[in-house]
Formats: structure tokens, sequence, C-alpha cells
């Protein structure tokens, strides 16, 4: 089809049908006119506008009934004329748009007349759409004088029933459209920026149409659901963007006083006008603040996302223009975008994000005191609620609320601090979190697991500590909790930190019910204002003052380690307490500070509950972790807290309770990270010298604070012997301690005494006790010690070695010395050992060995003890005292002296218990005093010994097979095991060893247990050998 | 209004406790309305057994024989303990951490039994059994030596040190000479004198020794302790002595003296205290006598407040006065052998104002007795 460039050719082509149309106004002739159109270039049509456009609207004009067909054709012509030019005309534009109107409005004779067509409407509204968007540049403004307001109410109103009433979503779409078109509102960029006096003039003429609007627009948005997303959508952008623009705060400002008084052929026009003053304002903020909330309510929960999204972005559009006029409606929409920050469509709840940033940047609410009272004014309604939405919420209702009460404060920022200075609110929000934050106490495993004994090395507990899941009697959900603990940390993030500690410390002293929600919190506050961990919208203003954070971490910590909240009774055990643990509690209460420990007084209390000890434990374990936290906060600063805190920790460390014991350990391995030790055992190294200090001031109440010894085993075990400085006055200490209380306590320092001990033979023990041995090898005697029945087939060689060493000896004697100067470079080193072995009494004993022989004086005393747990725990710590004392023979001997009538008597008559470990303190005594004991025992030992192995034979023989799990055959077995070697190092006569012979033969019998023989043959094959040997070296020797 | 207002009429004692620490901490004026509370406490207080110690510093390895606090720096300064010690080192304690900061070794190994800062705690003095005061300068982390004088002594009297203007000082010591005692200038160690007895007053050596004026500028008074149990307070100035008084059958061990309320005490081997005064005739007589448990005192101290008093006993026990009327406030008992002194630190604000004794048992003991007076 050919094309018309020019206007003079396209005239040419169009006039015919032009004309044509102005006779005959019919669907055909219109169609024509369509179709020639199209062949028109667009400038050519542009000068040919008017005359084209003059038919068909004179065929609109036409007086009388229409054809439907008909109008629907010549607006379909219109719309495509004005479509490929522009309106230039101010006339011309408002001519047109009455016209087009008309079209719509219902003939206004036949009230009864069937309504316009579907497919009409939708032609007009377009054509309107088109209209508008053809208008050139200032002529579109001609429209929006006040003398052109009853036509754009017309235009309005109509297209208001079109899209609330219309039940075809396309006409619904596109009149709401035009609306947006029609208020200047347009979506597309081709439109051109109004200034600042357009706008203000758009707006004053808009406000007439704003009650209508809104209101109509609020029933399409809250209307049937059926009805689509899409009208919902288009009808919420559209009442977002005309209540921007009449109700925005900058153009408000600008509105004089009093109405302009227009000119007066415009008097009835200027009824119609609208003062925004600001009693209109605020009587118009209220009304749309119902529909708002209609709004808000209705759309924020409609099942399509866009919808969502659309309501984020009118919270977004009216925050920022509106945020003054339209203040009280806040609560509504910030709730609202607030809650959908958790919206299921990622695209909401990113949008919704980024929309709160938005509005912290740009410190809408830090500058805005009146937005900052509506979201304190919420954030209190909330934490009202909040308890009883909490019990009555499913997990999904519970996170939702709480994400809403996270939103508020991190929308709040650095103004939470006018919350938190009303004493009404911050006591809501407290109350509301202590609620519920509170713990599900019922499990009885939490009080029934207990450590396995005995504990393991530290090392093991180095991980990372991790928070101990808690169980909470309102919720499972673990992202509630999560929520939970952002709540504290943004309170803690951007809050007045004093202020904070100082309320929930009071929580925490004021009732027992609270006190493990408060730890939590406070734990969770100090975290936050560390900025651990917290999501934050924006930077608090003031930036963190670490002698702040420091000052309110001690004071916190003093309180978690005071006595009353951290030696809780977490236990009922009797086993690991002596019977005056009830005594010691009340003790610990009275000293604790009379009447205020009434707390503890209670606890102790005889019917102490599971769920008392269960709480307990948890309140231990939240503060453990406090600790962590603290330490984490504070890095390396928190070496200077170690001083009080680390000798507590360690103390719960050695809980036997599980869940305090872990939860301890990993407390310790967050210090070790936060203050840059390799491990536990650096740190405890490290600060030896302030664990010494709390376990020496509280070995002082010992009675009170069994677990002393617990710290101090602790650390004994994981340092080492460069310790030893530090803890010696603590042991004297210690014994001192005990020459005042041999009666009571000495249970409680033994377990002290052994662990000092055990880590003494560890440190030195072990390199001496060699040395010792090698010194003896030298004199000739036998190698053989408590490995003996191995060294039993060496026998041969070491009799060849030492007739080897005697023919040689001989020969020396003899005056032949073959070598003498390979002889002599042997001798040298040989000899330096002797001299310090023979001043050895004379120089001042190693400070180990002096505390190991005092500490065995003390055994002396406690040997014969009335308890018999008491005596074996001395008998234990006995023998180590003498593998200590080993080296130093001038010093063993005397006191083996003073122990011997004791020990005899364990030996002798005692409990069996009793008397196999004393057997066992024996061997050990024989390894050193040889000589010394070689008469004692032959005297007032063996022969008892042998007896009561001769006694015990019948019953053995005649015993079945659970006979080996009985006591008496422990003994028989030790007996049997120990006798040989112990004779052999005692270096018995012969009587002696056949006593031994005798008794052991008769288990060599086969009715006797397997054991047992096994053991008897052994202890003759070393009674062999020395008989061997006997007779061996008898011939040379004579 | 402060949150904790609201809870304290019906806390329980413990959580008031806390609470009045609070308010010290914050500097908060304690009402009259709430005076009487706060009394009513302290006497509560008293009433609790003796307390531990608040720390106790371990690690010189020898007994330790004299402490000095420094204390009083503003805020950035760390508060420092320094001790003197049998094998000859002066540590100097970070009472922050309580650690040793640096050990200082400058007597040969021979016992240190007197520590004191001149000025700041950059310039010590310390005095040895090598027979040398040493002058230590410490600024800067340095360590060194800057000066030492000769005293040719042999006994134990500790030296005095009396500030008499800006950088300058007088210190009395005993001389080489059984009864002298000899006053220098520092740090020119120029001689002012020499104080000596009559002859045929007996005294024997100068035992303990203390320098003091009444105000700036006037006349320095040096007031000395003798073997034969007498104090003799001599014009430094002229030379001469002013008053004696035999106060002991045994030599004075420890004195010290309250120039406002021209009091002293002086402790000695036997088993009592004993107080003089100066009257204006510059006569020292005897005001009253204290007589205590056990015999022995090595070291006493009034706080510098004039308050209270501490003395360090043979019987391993220090022991706190009312320096009014002498009442007995609190015996403090944690040490195994005998203390060798006591002295108290000179924090600008008094709630951190600590009680540090040094003992024969190699251990110091820190104490924080604030709240017994």
């Amino acid at each position: 089809m050919a094309v018309f460039d020019t206007p003079q050719a396209a005239f040419g082509a169009l006039r015919p049908v032009c004309v044509q149309l102005t006779r005959a106004q019919t669907v055909e002739n219109v169609r024509q006119l369509q179709a020639h159109l199209a062949g028109v270039s667009g400038a050519a049509l542009q000068e040919l506008q008017e005359y084209v456009l003059f038919p068909l609207r004179f065929a609109l004009r036409v007086p009388g009934p229409k054809q439907e067909r008909l109008v629907q054709s010549l607006v379909q012509c219109i719309s495509s004329v004005l479509a490929a030019t522009c309106v230039k005309k101010q006339e011309l534009l408002q001519e047109l748009f009455s016209e087009l109107c008309t079209c719509l409005a219902p003939p206004p004779s036949s009230v009864k007349a069937a309504p316009l067509s579907e497919e009409l409407k939708l032609a007009v509204i377009q054509a309107l759409h088109t209209l508008m968007h053809s208008a050139y540049g200032d002529v579109i403004l001609s429209l929006y004088r006040p003398s052109s307001l009853p036509l754009l109410g017309f235009a309005v109103s109509l297209l208001l029933t079109l899209a609330e009433q219309e039940k075809a979503k396309q006409i619904k779409i596109s009149a709401l459209e035009c609306l947006q078109v029609l208020v200047l509102q347009c979506d597309c960029q081709e439109h051109r920026q109004l200034d600042e006096d357009e706008e203000q003039q758009c707006g004053d003429l808009f406000a007439s149409f704003l009650p209508g609007i809104s209101i109509t627009l609020s029933r399409v948005i809250a209307g049937d659901i059926k009805q689509g997303h899409k009208p919902t959508v288009s009808a919420i952008r559209l009442f977002y963007l005309i209540v921007g623009l009449v109700m925005a705060d900058k153009q408000l400002a600008r509105i004089p006083k009093s109405k302009e008084k227009l000119p007066v052929e415009h008097s009835r026009i200027s009824e119609l006008m609208i003062h925004r003053g600001s009693d209109w304002t605020k009587s118009t903020a209220e009304k749309l603040s119902l529909l708002l909330h209609k709004v808000v309510e209705s759309s924020s929960v409609h099942p399509h996302w866009k919808v969502r999204l659309e309501l984020v972005e009118l919270v977004h559009h009216l925050l920022r223009n509106c945020s003054q006029s339209l203040v009280d409606s806040f609560s509504h929409l910030l709730k609202a975008v607030v809650g959908l920050v958790n919206d299921e469509n990622s695209e909401v709840q990113s949008r919704c994000n980024k929309v709160l940033q938005g509005i912290a940047e740009q410190r809408i609410v830090a500058q805005n005191r009146a937005l900052a009272d509506v979201l304190s004014e919420n954030l209190h309604s909330l934490a009202t609620a909040l308890p009883r939405l909490m019990n009555s919420q499913d997990d999904m209702g519970k996170v939702s609320t709480l994400s809403l009460l996270l939103g508020y404060l991190k929308l709040l920022g650095p103004k939470i601090n006018i919350v938190l200075n009303s004493v009404s609110h911050l006591q809501r929000l407290s109350k509301a979190l202590v609620q519920v934050l509170e713990l599900d106490v019922t499990d009885v495993k939490i009080v029934e697991a207990r450590r396995s004994e005995p504990p393991g090395p530290l090392q093991q507990g180095v991980q990372k500590g991790r928070c101990q899941k808690k169980y909470f009697r309102f919720f499972t959900e673990e992202k509630v909790f999560q929520l939970l603990q952002q709540v504290c940390r943004v309170l803690g993030y951007y809050g007045n930190l004093y202020l904070l500690v100082d309320h929930f410390m009071g929580l925490y002293s004021e009732s027992g019910l609270y006190r493990k929600q408060a730890a939590m919190i406070l734990n969770e506050l100090v975290m936050g204002a560390a900025g651990v961990g917290v999501d934050f919208l924006q930077e608090r203003e003031v930036p963190l003052n670490v002698d702040d954070l420091k000052g309110s971490i001690t004071s916190i910590l003093d309180e978690y380690m005071d006595q009353a909240n951290w030696y809780l009774v977490t236990s009922v055990d009797t086993e690991e307490s002596s019977p005056e643990q009830s005594e010691q509690h009340l003790g610990l209460a009275v000293r604790a500070g009379g009447a205020s420990s009434s707390i503890l007084l209670q606890s102790s209390e005889p019917p102490v509950t599971t769920r008392t000890m269960n709480s307990n434990i948890w309140q231990i374990c939240i503060q453990l972790e406090g600790v962590g936290c603290f330490a984490a906060v504070l890095g390396k600063e928190f070496r200077l807290l170690l001083l009080s805190a680390l000798y507590p920790v360690l103390e719960k460390a050695g809980d036997r309770t599980l869940l305090i014991s872990e939860t301890a350990l990993g407390t310790l391995a967050d210090i070790c990270e936060a203050c840059g030790y390799d491990s536990v055992q650096c740190l405890i190294n490290e600060n030896s010298d302030y664990l010494v200090n709390s376990i020496s001031l509280n070995l002082r109440q010992l009675a009170y604070q069994p677990r002393a010894s617990q710290v101090l085993d602790t650390m004994l075990r994981n340092s080492d012997a460069s310790l030893l400085p530090l803890i010696e006055d603590v042991i004297q200490d210690v014994l001192s301690a005990l020459d005042q209380s041999y009666n009571s306590q000495a249970s409680t320092f033994l377990r002290v005494l052994h662990s000092v001990m055990t880590a003494l033979v560890q440190w030195f023990g072990m390199p001496s006790a060699e040395e010792h041995q090698q010194r003896h090898s030298d004199k000739g005697q036998s190698r053989a010690r408590s490995q003996g029945q191995h060294k039993v087939t060496m026998t041969s060689q070491e009799v060849e070695q030492f007739f080897l060493d005697y023919v040689s000896q001989k020969r020396i004697a003899e005056g032949d010395l073959p070598d003498l100067e390979e002889e002599e470079a042997d001798e040298i080193p040989l000899a330096k050992p002797e001299p310090s072995s023979d001043t050895e009494g004379e120089a001042p004993m190693p400070s180990h060995a002096q505390l190991a022989r005092d500490v065995m004086e003390r055994c002396i005393h406690l040997l014969s003890d009335g308890s018999l747990r008491v005596r074996l725990k001395v008998l234990d710590v006995l023998e180590l005292c003498v593998t200590m004392l080993h080296p130093h023979g001038n010093h063993l001997l005397p006191m083996a002296h003073r122990v011997w009538p004791a020990l005899v008597t364990r030996l002798i008559s005692d409990d069996p218990l009793a008397v196999l470990r004393a057997f066992k303190v024996l061997c050990t005594l024989a390894q050193t005093c040889g000589d010394f004991l070689r008469q004692r025992f032959s005297k007032d030992v063996l022969s008892k010994l042998t007896s009561s192995l001769l006694s015990q034979a019948p019953a053995s023989a005649r015993a079945g097979p659970v006979y080996s799990h009985t006591l008496a055959f422990k003994l028989q077995l030790a007996l049997l095991q120990g006798l040989g070697s112990l004779c052999e190092r005692l270096d018995m006569g012969e009587s002696d060893l056949n006593k031994v012979a005798d008794a052991c033969l008769i288990y060599l019998s086969a009715k006797q247990p397997v054991k047992l023989q096994e053991a008897a043959q052994r202890l003759c094959q070393v009674d062999q050998s020395l008989f061997e040997k006997l007779s061996v070296l008898a011939p040379v020797l004579l | 209004m402060h949150p904790w207002n609201s809870t304290v009429g019906s806390a329980s004692l413990k959580l008031m406790l806390k609470l009045l620490a609070r308010l010290f901490q914050r500097r908060i004026l304690i009402e009259d309305s709430m005076k009487s509370k706060v009394a009513s406490l302290l006497t509560v207080l008293m009433a609790l057994p003796p307390p531990d110690p608040q720390f106790v510093l371990r690690g010189t390895s020898a007994p330790v024989h004299t402490l000095h606090f420094s204390c009083g720096g503003p805020e950035p300064d760390i508060p420092l303990l320094f001790s003197g010690s049998e094998n000859g080192f002066i540590h100097v304690w970070n009472l922050k951490t309580h650690r040793v900061d640096t050990a200082l070794d400058g007597h040969g190994r021979k016992s240190v039994y007197c520590v004191e800062t001149m000025g700041g705690k950059d310039r010590l003095l310390s005095q040895g059994r090598d027979q040398r005061i040493c002058l230590w300068d410490l600024a800067e982390g340095r360590t060194s030596v800057t000066d030492s004088v000769f005293t040719e002594h042999m006994g134990f009297c500790r030296c005095s040190l009396l500030k008499v203007a800006q950088g300058r000082w007088l210190m009395a010591m005993a001389a080489r000479s059984l009864e002298e005692v000899q006053i220098l200038e520092l740090p020119s160690k120029t001689s002012v004198c020499t104080l000596k007895p009559e002859v045929g007053a007996k005294l024997g050596m100068p035992m303990c020794l203390k320098l003091w004026q009444l105000s700036c500028g006037s006349q320095p008074v040096l007031l000395a302790g003798y073997e034969d149990g007498s104090v003799v307070l001599w014009n430094v100035s002229m030379g001469k002595a002013l008053s004696q008084l035999s106060c002991h059958q045994e030599p004075v061990m420890s004195l010290d003296f309250d120039s406002e309320k021209a009091k002293g005490i002086s402790g000695s081997s036997e088993k009592v205290l004993s107080i003089w005064c100066l009257n204006e005739q510059q006569n020292l007589q005897v005001y009253k006598t204290h007589e205590l448990v056990n015999a022995g005192i090595s070291d006493i101290t009034i706080r510098p407040d004039k308050k209270i008093l501490a003395t360090a006993g043979w019987d391993h026990r220090i022991r706190i006065f009312s320096w009014k009327k002498l009442k007995p406030l609190a015996v403090l008992d944690y040490h195994t052998a005998t203390v060798h002194c006591v002295s108290f630190s000179d924090h600008s604000s008094p709630w951190d104002r600590l009680l540090a004794a040094g003992s024969k048992d190699q251990r110091i003991s820190v104490w924080s007795i604030y709240a017994q007076t």
C-alpha cells in the first residue's frame, strides 16, 4: 500500500473518504477512513489532523440515538488519529476530552436503557488514554485549570464508576490506568516534569477528588479476590500516587493560610475548590488513616505476592512524601512493611528490606520525632501483647510477631533510647522478653546426665564453645530463638548499655523466676553492644566506648559469680559429698551474707526438686555461656578479668553434671580463643598465679568450698613443674588447715593431697626413680623390679654377668690391672655421681621432696582413721609419697620407721580392701628400703600373710567361677603376685623364703582357680631363681 | 530517676551493698535520707567475720621486707606496688594484672628493707643490707641506678624521706657510728647535719626514723626510736635533741606520727603499743599504752587520712585499730609467718584504697578495708 508522505498527497487520498463520511455516518465509511489513514505518514497526518477529525466528531455530535457499533468505530478511529498525531490546541483538547467523556456517560434521557457494551467502554477509555498522551507540551495543563474542574470531575467519576462496578477485568485495569494518566502520574517516561507551582496547582485541584478516589479505590482494593491481582495492584498504585500527591508534605508546607480568591466569574467553581489548610489536612489524614488501615489489612494478606509488593511500595512512597501529614497512619503502614520482611516471597522480602534500609538510611525516623513516637507506641502495644501471643500463636505466628518486634526496634535505631528512657516501655518490653524466654525445666535427663569418671584431660574439650541447645516453654522453633536473640542484640547495639544492664540486672536479682532469662538477655545485650552478630539497618550514632563495655561486663561478671548465683544445688549426690553436705550448704549460706541469701537457703532446704536442680543447672550454663560471650567481645582485654573469672569457670569444668562441665569447657575454649592462648593448658599455665590466688583463698574455707580442691586438681593435671613454686605455700596452707581439723574434713583434704602427690610424682617422680634404679643396678643388685616375671628368664645371663664381674673384680684385687687408662676413663663418670649421692643427706631437700615428707607425716596420723574410705585414700597418698621420696633415702627411712606400726596394723587386721592397698604400699616401700624392711617384714608381717594365704587356700579350691570376683580372691592374687618380687627385693633369708614357698605350693594345685595357679607358678619361679642364684653363687664365693 | 532508687527500700542487705558500690562508682551523691541506711549497713558489715585478702601476690621467692604503693597517678597510669625482698630484688607489681612488671636488682642480692618513691613512680629510693641507698630512674621503662649513698650502717634502720621543696628532699638515715643519725639533702647528697646523742645517753642504735614537718616550709623535725626503747625528738636544723621519752623496755621496732594531732605511736618486741603526744613545749609525753595479745610488732602505719592504723605482728597477724581511740577493729589473719611490713595505698579515690602486708612467708597480701572504717 502506497504511503502518502506529503500533506498534499494525503489530502488527496483522504478527502473523498472524509466527504463520504460526512454525508453518511455509517460504520462502513468509518472503516474506509481508517483504512486510508493507515497509509498516511505521521507528519502528513499532523497537518490534516483537524480535517480528518472533523467528520468523526461531527458524526459523534449528531443528535439522536446512535448505533453502538458506529460510536465504537468512531472512537477507535479518533484514537488512531490521535495516536499518530499530537494535539496542539487547547480548545481541541478540551472539546475532544468532553466529547469522549460524553460517549461514556449513559444517555440521560433513557434511564432504563441498556447499558453500554463493554467493547465501547474499552474503546472510549483507550481513546481518552491516547488523548492524554497526545496532548502536546503545556497544552495538557489547560485541562488542569480551576475552570475545567467540572469536566475533570466528570471524567474522574466516570472512570471510577467503571473501575469499581465493571465486571470485565480489562476495563477495570484500563480505567485505573487512564485515571492514573489523568492525575498526571503516568508510569511512562514521555511526560514533561511539572515544576513545583504546577504540581501545587494540580494538588489543589485533585484535592477535590481525593475523597471520591480514595474511597472508591479502597473498595476496589478490598474487593473480591476473584477480580485477580492486576486491578488491585493498579488500584493500590493509583491510591498511593494520588494520596502522595495531594498530601505531600512539601506541598502542604507551602499552602497559604487563607484561600485564594478566584475571579468573580469562577465563583461557582471556587466553591468546588478545596483549600488544603491545616484543618482540612487533619481531617483528611484521619479519614485516610481509616482507609489505609483497610487497605493494609486486606492487601497484606493478599494471596498474590505482587499485591503485597505493591503494598510495600505504597508504604515507601507515602513515607517518603507524607511522613508528616499522614503520621497517624504509619503505625499501620510500618507494621505492614515490617511484617512483610519475612514474606514467603523472596522478592517481597528483599524489597521490604531495601525499603526499611532506605527508611533507616535517610534517617526518616531519626529526624521525625512524631514517627518515633508512633513506632514506640506500636512497640509498647506489641510488647504488651507479646506474652499472650507467644502463648496462643503457633510457631509461624510467633515468628511473624517477633519479626515485627525486631523490625520496630531496627527502624527505631538510635531512637530506641526514647523508648528505653520511658519506665513503662522498658518494663513492658523486658517483662515480655523475660516471659517469652522462659525455659522448660522439666527434663530429668539434664540432672541425671553425669560426667564419666575420671575426667579426661582438658584438651579433649577444646572445641569452640557452642551454645547448649535450650528448650523453651513457649516455643520449639529455632528461628524464634534466633529472632529473640536478634531483638536483644539490636537493643544492646543501639540502647544505652548502662541503663539496659542495670535494668536487667535488677530483674536478675529480683526473682529466681526471671534469673535465667535475664542472664540470657544480658549475654545477648553485651554481644549486641559490641556489634557482634547484629543485623542492623543503620550504624549507631555514637561508637562503642570500650571502657563502658568493660565496666558493664565487670559488673555482670561480679553478679554472675557471686556465691549465691554461682554455687547452686545441682545434684543430690551423696557419693561425692560427705555427709555434712547439707550442713556445708547452710554454712555457705550464712557466710554468703546473712539475711539476703534467702534464695540459697531455700534451695538447700531438704526437698530439692528435680525442677529446681534442672533450673539451677541451666542458670549456671547460661552464666558460663555469658562468660564466653564476654571474652569473645573483649578479646585480649579479657585477660585482665581472668583474675576473677578463670577460677570459677575452671571449677565448673570439673562439675559432675555433664551439661555444666561441657558448657564450662566450651567457655574455656572461648576464653582461649579470645585471649589468644593456644590451648586450655596454655591458658591455665599462664594464669596459674591467678588460679593459685583464688584457690588459696578458697582453701581457707575448704569446708564450704569443696570445689577448690577440684580446681587445684584440674590445674595440677594441666600444668607442669614450673607451677610448684607458686603452689608450694598453698599446699602448706592445706596441710596446716588439715592439722586443725583431722576429724571433720579429712576426706576433703585428702583429695587435695592425692592430686598434689599425683602431680608431683608425674613431674619429679619418674626421672629420679629411674636414676635411682640405675644406681642400684650399679651396685649389682637385681634389675628385676616391678617387671619381675619378665626378667625371670634373664636370670641365667644375669648370673653369667655377675660371674664375669666377679672374676674381673677379683683380678683387680689381685693387682692385675690390664688397661689402666681405659679403666680410668670409665671410672671418672662413675665417680662423679657418687659424691652427690653421698652428700644427699646434708644438701637441702628439693621442695617437692619436702612437700612429700610433710604430706607423708600427715598420712601417718590418718592411717588409723575410723572411716575405711579415708584409710584407703591415705594408703594411696602414702604410696605416692614413698615413690616421691625414693631418691631421698635419708629422709624416707625415718618416715618409713614411723609409718611402719600403722601400716602393719593395716596389713594384719583390717578390711581386705585396706590390706590390698597396704600391700601395694609395702611393695613400693620395699623398692627403696630393702635392708630396713627385711627384719620387720619377716617378724611382723610375713607369717601373717602366708598364714592367711594358707587358710584361704581351701576356700578358693572349693569355689566356683564367681569366686574370681570376690575380694578374697583379689587379695590372694595380689599376695601371690607381689610376694615373689618383694622377697627378692628384700633379699629375704632362707627360712622366710621357705614360708613363702610353702604357702605358694598349695596354689599350684589344679583345684585352684587358674589365675591363682599362674601367679603361684611365677612366684615359684622367682623363688627358684633365688635358690638357684644362691646355689650358683655359693661355690664361687667359697 | 536512677532505676535503682525505687528498689532501695525493700532491697535485702546484699543487694544494698551492691547498690552502694554502684552509687559510689557512678559518683552519685547519697542523699541525707539514705545516710542512716548506709550507716546501718556499715555496722552490719563490721559485724561480719574478717574477710579474706582481696588478693595475694606470690612470686618474690623470698621473705618480703618492705612495701610501697604508687597509685596516685591520673587514670591511664597503672597503679603499682613496690616490694623489697630478702633476696635483694625490688619487684614492681602491676595492681591491674597483679603480676610483676619488672624486678630490679641493685643490692647485690642482699636484703632490701626500704623502698620509697620520690615524687612520681619514676623515681625510686631503695635501701639494702649491702649498706647502700640507691636512687633509681624508672621512667620510660628504664631500670637504672642513677645515684647511690653508702651508709656504712650495719643495722636494719629504715631511712626516712621528707620532701622539702620541689625536687628537694631531706633524708634521715642511721650513720656509721653506732648512735648517730645523719641527715642528707637529696639529690645533691650534701650532709645537712649529724645528730649525736649526748655523751653517756646510752640510747643504742637508732631503730626507726620518722622525718616530718608541721607544714610546708616549717622546721623539719625528726623522731627516732632507739635500741633502748626510747623515742627522741630532734630539731634537724639545730642538730639538737628537743625531747626524749622512754616508751619501751625493748628496742623500738617501728613508729609513726600524726602531725595534725601531734600524736605518735610506737611498737617494739614487747606486748605493748605506746601512744605518745607532743605538747606545745615540744615535749614528748606518754599518752596511753595499749596491751596486745601477742608480743612483737615489726611495723606500724597510720593511714594517710589518719582514721585507722595497721600493725604488722610477729604473730603472723595484721591488726587494724582506730587511730582516735585505738579501738581494735579487725585482725587480719592470713600469713603463716611473721608479717614484716604494712602499707596503705595512695589511691586518689578512697574506695580504691588498699592495705598491703608483706611477710616472711614470701607472700604479699592485699586487703580492701575501706568498708570497715
